[in-house]
């Protein structure tokens, strides 16, 4: 260390210069690099997006959205403890996230800010792109970050409810075993839904640096098709106009939803129901919604200004 | 081995030439980028730090060529911006480590070297305290912490001083040349004040228009553009004619005289030269000049002492 210094103390006495010298240390370790990096932006972008690390102000409206999410499941969960009656079954898997829509809805407008924007609200984008990592990098980092803040809201509620239900019986390790097969589309819902729902926040997210405008725009995106997709489809018989119902991601959620948990019999909560496409049209509109919005995001972090 | 070597380098936008043709070779050291907004100070070191693709041309930073491995590369280079950077909602000691693994740091080495920056930048006490209560200088503090967290070879710093009154102005010049000297960092500073470069920096690169006006050691273009300011009553054009027949270097701009000296400048002349002519001296000055008086090329002097300088 310090070899300019070491030469010219060199003669006189290396140890009494170890010990009052309190000059810069140089940093010998390891560099992990581009990997390091990318995990520490995805680490640090969660704990935002749940307010860790900041004030309780920051912690409060994610919670109190995670919680009221929870609420169907938790009843449900109640009732199975005090009302030894067999199976009620107040919600189930494949209706949930109908159920809790615009608690997602707005759970995305809160959170993908907090992810997205704040480091163009700061200005510290420029940090981020000088140092190990590529603005492609930051963005699928900063999706990643969002699409677990996500999977929080959707994942915990289905696995409450899947606890829940096997409480309801008096077997729980039987119930359990019996249903094993909701566990994919428990999963595989949770995760597509989380995914589609964080690539249309963060992408409109990342568009501006105020907050609030983000916010409404996220809801903008969600709420507005929903209610133009149900005035359509509701009001007006048949035909090409039922189309409608794939540029509302919400109902994709839905329409993917009844795919994976295979209920193309049951009643559905959903204007899912009143159109003729196979179950199956959902995902693929779904990923090509998510993969739209996915390369939207990437370029406009090529672009934004650092 | 120079730390960093362009050639020919040009960064070319539909409507402006950027940087046009720059060739420059620089040695470890403290170095002085000069040149008026929109000179292409920006956009030199964003090339050098790989960030944006040069139209033509070749670099190579601290032996990595800008073009492929900018990732390689911006693991030993710090910067930091101009522009407020910071999250005011955080504490400095938290960023400093985020910013340190977003440069590849480990979480635990992460956290040490963050102490250690801004033990350096002089935050030690404060490290702990969110940004949003810091002042303009103990941001600027911390700005330079994050750059030099991950202890790189190389910094470039835009504009340093930018917003401080001239006491935190001292302190940040002394930082850098303490970061420069005594840690062996080299430094490029953007600024557009002369006179940070005199008290600062050991070399010297000038770009005006996107070209390269000037490359060398801060003192030849010291010597060059040094120019004494005498403030008289009366006819300055006599006493200008007068030095000028004496075989000095002299121009009059409104009631002064701006002489140009090499070396000893000549005072004694110049106070006898005021009396014999009966006029009244107001001040005799070195002038500082920024870098805007010397590319306005209003005065002829810093025309001339700027070619001088690039034929020195």
């Amino acid at each position: 260390m310090t070899t300019d210094q070491g030469s010219q103390h060199a003669q006189t006495s290396d140890e009494s210069s170890s010990i009052y010298d309190l000059g810069y240390r140089r940093y010998e370790g390891a560099r992990l690099g581009r990997r390091q990096a990318v995990l520490a932006l995805y680490r640090e972008s969660l704990r935002a997006a749940f307010g860790l690390g900041r004030s309780t102000s920051a912690k409060i409206g994610p919670a109190i959205l995670i919680l009221f999410a929870l609420v169907p499941a938790l009843i449900q969960l109640a009732i199975a403890a005090l009302v030894p009656v067999g199976e009620i079954e107040l919600t189930s898997h494949h209706d949930y996230y109908g159920g809790v829509k615009f608690i997602l809805a707005l759970y995305v407008g809160i959170v993908a800010p907090d992810i997205v924007g704040r480091d163009q609200r700061n200005r510290s984008l420029t940090l981020y792109f000088t140092r190990a990592i590529t603005r492609y990098d930051y963005a699928l980092a900063k999706l990643a970050a969002m699409t677990t803040a996500v999977l929080v809201i959707t994942l915990l509620p289905q696995l409450l409810l899947f606890i829940g239900n096997a409480l309801a019986v008096d077997d729980f390790g039987g119930h359990a075993a019996e249903n094993w097969d909701l566990i994919f589309p428990i999963f595989g819902t949770a995760l597509f839904g989380s995914w589609l729902l964080a690539s249309i926040g963060t992408f409109i997210g990342a568009q501006t640096s105020q907050r609030a405008f983000a916010t409404v725009g996220i809801l903008v995106a969600f709420l507005l098709p929903l209610t133009v997709a149900l005035v359509v489809v509701q009001e007006i018989d048949g035909g090409w106009t039922d189309l409608f119902v794939f540029i509302s991601p919400l109902d994709l959620v839905d329409g993917v939803t009844y795919w994976m948990f295979r209920v193309d019999t049951q009643p559905m909560d959903s204007i899912v129901a009143m159109t003729d496409y196979a179950l199956s049209w959902y995902a693929v509109a779904g990923a090509a919604f998510g993969l739209v919005c996915t390369g939207l995001l990437l370029r406009r972090y090529r672009k934004v200004q650092a | 081995m120079p730390v960093f070597q362009t050639d020919a380098l040009s960064k070319i936008y539909p409507s402006v030439r950027a940087l046009d043709e720059l060739s420059v070779s620089i040695e470890p050291g403290i170095v002085g980028l000069v040149g008026a907004n929109g000179a292409g100070k920006s956009t030199l070191i964003k090339l050098l730090l790989g960030l944006i693709q040069p139209t033509e041309g070749y670099a190579s930073v601290l032996g990595y060529d800008i073009r492929t491995q900018g990732l390689e590369l911006r693991q030993y280079v710090g910067y930091m911006p101009e522009h407020d950077c910071l999250p005011p909602e955080v504490n400095a000691t938290e960023f400093v480590a985020h910013m340190a693994q977003i440069s590849g740091l480990p979480a635990a080495a992460a956290r040490e070297r963050a102490s250690e920056a801004l033990r350096h930048a002089g935050l030690f006490e404060a490290r702990y305290r969110q940004i949003a209560g810091y002042s303009t200088g103990m941001k600027q503090r911390a700005k330079l912490a994050q750059a030099l967290v991950h202890d790189p070879k190389l910094v470039f710093l835009d504009e340093p001083t930018n917003g401080l009154d001239p006491a935190g102005r001292d302190d940040m010049l002394d930082l850098i040349r303490r970061t420069g000297h005594e840690m062996g960092i080299t430094i490029v500073m953007a600024t557009h004040l002369l006179g940070e470069i005199e008290r600062t920096c050991d070399q010297l690169i000038v770009i005006d228009a996107g070209k390269l006006l000037h490359q060398g050691s801060v003192a030849d273009f010291t010597a060059a553009t040094e120019v004494l300011e005498i403030e008289v009553t009366g006819d300055p054009e006599s006493l200008a004619a007068r030095l000028v027949a004496a075989g000095l270097e002299a121009t009059t701009e409104g009631r002064s005289v701006y002489l140009r000296s090499d070396g000893d400048a000549p005072f004694d002349l110049v106070r006898d030269t005021v009396v014999e002519l009966g006029l009244g001296l107001v001040r005799i000055q070195q002038r500082r000049r920024t870098l805007e008086d010397l590319f306005r090329i209003e005065t002829p002097l810093a025309e001339t002492a700027l070619t001088s300088g690039v034929e020195a």
